[in-house]
């Protein structure tokens, strides 16, 4: 659709006016195909995530932006409402909750609002939400900084 | 990746003109329109488009639409707006008409996912061109065509197509009349007749346009109308009619709500691939 393509440029050039507004994402359009974005975000301070650097896989629907993107993690996180294979998000505004005036990178601030505060009731990762929800904060905590420090920190050395 | 691609030069101001956009396109309002409670402003066919949305993933009409900035419920689109008067569009005004998927559009899809030729041995197409069936005029072929885009193309208003496609075809029919006397072969005429609606269908139907030039085929030669070919063909396929309302009520054709209608966009897909 035009629409979609128009709509895509004009986020494409927000985020280069706007490179360094918000240090914590970083928005990458692919060089030859306006649908296909990557982002890196930062893990948020004080969570399990902090000091990492995740990768998210975008794909946008040709229907944007009435239908929301499909977003993935392409870098392994421990987190109940993330896939811990294929890196899919449980996220309601990624679903039923979209609305059109969300963006590509007010979806990132969203992915990354999640990951400070997980929802255990909806876990895509049982582990990890039985963990929240039995009480075990501190198994939660380790298990998920184990994955920040192995998948998403550059290697020491 | 390269991001230095496209830097704006700091001169440009395109801040100053879109100070304002439309949160759905974020491009400049085009015909501003206000949600009637909140009144956060839109492009009119932006907002549009976005209640149709919402409306075609409810299991239930709803004469509502949720903001997409603030989420408060809103009951209708105001529009043209110049100091003294506007135009006001109703969430709901377009229900009724709006175009519903409906089951003989769903049965008419399904065909097509049926191996062709089932019909072949009731049907005898070659023998329609042959004894020169088509000299009578189909009275139901427009309605035929219109109810087969409509299926294939997910879309309501699919009069022009019709009319193109009709067009070819009735010219065509015409043409071969007074080009009888070439004595060409049957299967020729055949062929070119395929061949012509093929390309007047193609730009609209794609992939499915040579299985629409035989379903196409197999009306014109069934002789039959609508309700007797489609009992011809659902039985010859094995279902009752859907609901047992296709027949006896296809007045209802357009106003039976099923619920959730797919909202696709098959053919948008292509239609911007030579930009």
């Amino acid at each position: 659709m035009k629409a979609s393509r128009a709509r895509l440029f004009k986020e494409y050039k927000e985020v280069q006016r706007e490179k360094a507004a918000d240090p914590d994402i970083q928005l990458v359009c692919d060089d030859s195909n306006i649908f296909k974005w990557t982002a890196l975000i930062k893990g948020p301070s004080e969570t399990p995530y902090e000091g990492g650097v995740f990768q998210l896989a975008f794909a946008v629907p040709e229907q944007y932006p009435l239908q929301p993107p499909q977003v993935r993690f392409l870098t392994k996180i421990f987190h109940p409402n993330v896939h811990f294979k294929t890196g899919e998000i449980c996220l309601d505004i990624l679903k039923n909750a979209w609305s059109p005036a969300w963006t590509l990178q007010s979806v990132c601030r969203a992915i990354i609002a999640l990951m400070a505060h997980p929802e255990p009731d909806s876990p895509l990762n049982c582990d990890s939400g039985n963990l929240l929800r039995s009480g075990d904060i501190r198994g939660y905590q380790s298990m998920a900084r184990m994955y920040t420090r192995l998948a998403a920190m550059p290697k020491k050395g | 990746m390269n991001q230095e691609e496209e830097v704006d030069e700091p001169g440009s101001c395109p801040s100053q003109q879109d100070s304002n956009p439309c949160p759905i396109c974020l491009g400049p309002l085009v015909q501003e329109s206000y949600l009637d409670t909140c009144f956060h402003k839109f492009c009119y066919n932006c907002i549009l488009h976005w209640s149709r949305v919402v409306a075609s993933k409810r299991s239930r009409p709803s004469a509502s639409v949720k903001c997409p900035l603030c989420k408060t419920e809103n009951f209708s689109i105001i529009s043209g707006f110049d100091g003294t008067c506007f135009q006001r569009h109703y969430i709901n005004q377009d229900l009724g008409d709006r175009f519903t998927f409906s089951k003989q559009h769903k049965y008419r899809l399904q065909c097509y996912y049926n191996e062709p030729g089932i019909l072949n041995d009731i049907f005898n197409v070659l023998r329609f061109w042959k004894t020169r069936k088509y000299l009578q005029s189909n009275m139901w072929l427009q309605s035929w065509l219109r109810r087969e885009l409509q299926a294939l193309m997910q879309e309501e208003d699919v009069d022009i197509v019709v009319h193109h496609i009709h067009g070819v075809i009735d010219s065509f029919l015409r043409r071969i009349e007074q080009s009888r006397l070439l004595k060409k072969p049957t299967e020729a005429t055949q062929d070119d007749f395929r061949i012509a609606v093929s390309d007047a269908a193609k730009p609209f139907l794609l992939a499915r346009t040579d299985r629409f030039v035989n379903e196409l085929e197999l009306f014109l030669a069934s002789g039959l109308n609508i309700e007797a070919y489609d009992a011809v063909y659902m039985q010859r396929l094995g279902w009752n009619a859907p609901g047992g309302s296709i027949s006896s009520k296809p007045a209802e054709e357009s106003s039976q709500h099923l619920g959730i209608v797919p909202y696709l966009y098959i053919f948008d897909v292509d239609s911007d691939k030579d930009e």
